[in-house]
């Protein structure tokens, strides 16, 4: 018994070492960066007390990326789990070729972050754009539309390339939930005459609630989390239109060495996520405790 | 469930709707890039070139390409091999151990899937520059298995919880050390475990992008997806070039993605379902 426990922490040790050295260290390593100023011209940081974070809150900038982040979150988030659901809905249906169907939607979700970038980055291309062209012939607009170039409709944008990339992830989630739906409890529904959308409402919904809340709340975190696909379609521009953090926290750090300032913005977004974390533990233990009671 | 006629028709309609709108993307990229470069673009677009030819990938499958290529295939396969390795061992006593402080550390393991990788890549950044590993394999290596290390473990904990304890234990009374256990049970049983956490470990290194972007500079080092990023400055608007190497790009991780497809599916929502 000796021996297995040393076994144990042994066959534990290198992952362990890992995730603290290079996860949870650098997560302290942020904070401390955050009070240490450096820029291009003075690379060896300086210690500048709170500076970084009364330079930081006074620039517009900061509440920009702050509501950038959240319309960017939540839209993503909302758009991608109604679109997954129904599609999860459409393919629990037993209908023919449902296999190659759910195949061909999760293409997105397993094409490399970049190349869907590009490819969108190229549907919204003004002129030469499939965007433009489509919604052209059927009449929907009258002039060229710059997507990504227009402040006002460049959030927009990105949402939609990042929800094609991210339904299918919800989608295969709810249909693994819907799939586990107890039939004989749809079939009685069915025989005291409920039609499809009592049944949805009355059986199908309760029993997958867990799933869904807990999924929206993963996905929140992985999207406010989520660099690639707005860096490749606009570097966060135009302006500050779809900086976000990550974008911003790369562009501060790497693009103009001020790695101090980036620092900050890291810890203001570790804060958001410490309430988005908080929210999917208590989502998650509550789906705990009612499937132990069950 | 019975459907009537007109709703069956109605919904495989809809079906093809979806279809279409997930693949007409695709279907673009794959038919720009073949389109001979000479060609003008079709204002308004067409979607299929009149001389398709593969004269984009001969000229997108250039030296630079073949580097970022062979970078990618280093980087990524040494990624699985050394996380699913280290992941299942870590499942395993997260599964086997029966001690209380062992257990607590596996929410430290859930904490660490959400990390912001953007917010503590400048302290792993600074690491990695003070150890001399920037524009090293390593440093990308590294990087990627701290990464996929709490889901690897996740996933193949979610798999190991669902073995049957008696094949182990019955071995054990039969005198077999707890290394051949977990040799010649655990290790051909987690099979399907395995293979899935290998897929998603590999999807998600194949396209990462922030931590190859900061920690590599050269030409040399880069990987496919900042290669790539780097070709829309390079290229202007020679969109067919462009729409070919993504193509390339994609095509790997597809084709595992077809071949492996029930493993994955049956890894991305075990936990998210059960638990």
């Amino acid at each position: 018994m000796r021996q297995d426990r040393r076994l144990h922490w042994l066959l534990l040790a290198p992952a362990l070492l890992l995730m603290a050295v290079m996860l949870y260290y650098p997560m302290l390593g942020t904070v401390y960066e955050s009070f240490h100023e450096t820029s291009f011209l003075n690379p060896d940081p300086k210690f500048a007390g709170l500076a970084l974070y009364r330079r930081v809150l006074a620039d517009g900038t900061f509440i920009e990326v702050l509501v950038n982040s959240i319309v960017w979150t939540l839209g993503v988030v909302l758009l991608q789990n109604i679109l997954g659901f129904l599609t999860a809905l459409l393919l629990n249906q037993n209908l023919p070729m449902q296999g190659t169907l759910r195949a061909i939607v999760l293409l997105p979700f397993i094409l490399p972050g970049v190349v869907a970038a590009i490819l969108w980055r190229f549907m919204y291309d003004p002129q030469l754009g499939l965007v433009n062209s489509l919604l052209l012939q059927i009449g929907l607009i009258e002039n060229s539309v710059a997507w990504l170039a227009d402040s006002r409709i460049a959030m927009a944008s990105v949402i939609i390339a990042a929800v094609w990339k991210g339904f299918p992830f919800s989608m295969l989630i709810y249909l693994a939930a819907l799939q586990n739906v107890d039939r004989s409890q749809i079939e009685a529904a069915t025989l005291d005459g409920a039609g499809p959308v009592r049944r949805l409402v009355d059986v199908t919904l309760p029993a997958i609630r867990d799933v869904v809340v807990v999924n929206i709340v993963l996905t929140m975190i992985l999207t406010f989390n989520y660099f690639d696909i707005i860096w490749v379609l606009t570097k966060g521009g135009p302006q500050s239109a779809t900086h976000i953090f990550p974008t911003k926290i790369y562009e501060t750090g790497f693009g103009q060495f001020r790695f101090g300032e980036a620092a900050t913005y890291g810890v203001f977004s570790i804060l958001v996520l410490a309430v988005l974390v908080a929210l999917y533990a208590i989502v998650q233990g509550g789906a705990n405790r009612r499937r132990a009671a069950a | 469930m019975k459907q009537t006629r007109s709703t069956r028709i109605g919904l495989m309609l809809l079906q093809l709707l979806l279809a279409l709108l997930v693949l007409l993307p695709f279907f673009w990229m794959f038919s720009v890039s073949l389109k001979p470069p000479a060609e003008p673009f079709a204002i308004p677009a067409r979607l299929w070139p009149d001389n398709p030819t593969i004269d984009n990938y001969i000229t997108a499958f250039r030296p630079e390409f073949r580097t970022y290529f062979f970078n990618s295939l280093v980087v990524s396969l040494s990624t699985v091999v050394i996380s699913v390795t280290l992941g299942l061992l870590a499942a395993y006593s997260f599964t086997r151990a029966q001690l209380g402080v062992i257990s607590a550390l596996v929410g430290l393991v859930v904490l660490a899937q959400m990390f912001p990788h953007s917010a503590i890549i400048i302290p792993i950044y600074k690491m990695m520059r003070s150890a001399n590993l920037l524009n090293t394999y390593w440093s990308l290596i590294l990087a990627y298995v701290s990464v996929t290390l709490p889901v690897a473990i996740w996933m193949l904990r979610g798999f190991l919880l669902k073995l049957p304890a008696a094949l182990e234990e019955s071995a054990a009374i039969d005198g077999a050390t707890p290394l051949r256990v977990f040799w010649d049970i655990v290790v051909p049983l987690s099979r399907p475990g395995l293979i899935a956490t290998s897929v998603y470990v590999l999807i998600v290194t194949w396209q990462e992008f922030l931590f190859a972007l900061s920690f590599t500079s050269t030409k040399e080092m880069r990987t496919l997806p900042v290669g790539l990023n780097d070709f829309i400055g390079q290229y202007g608007i020679r969109y067919g070039e462009l729409m070919a190497s993504s193509v390339m790009v994609s095509l790997p991780v597809m084709a595992v993605f077809f071949f492996l497809q029930r493993y994955f599916v049956a890894g991305i929502t075990a936990g998210a379902v059960k638990g």
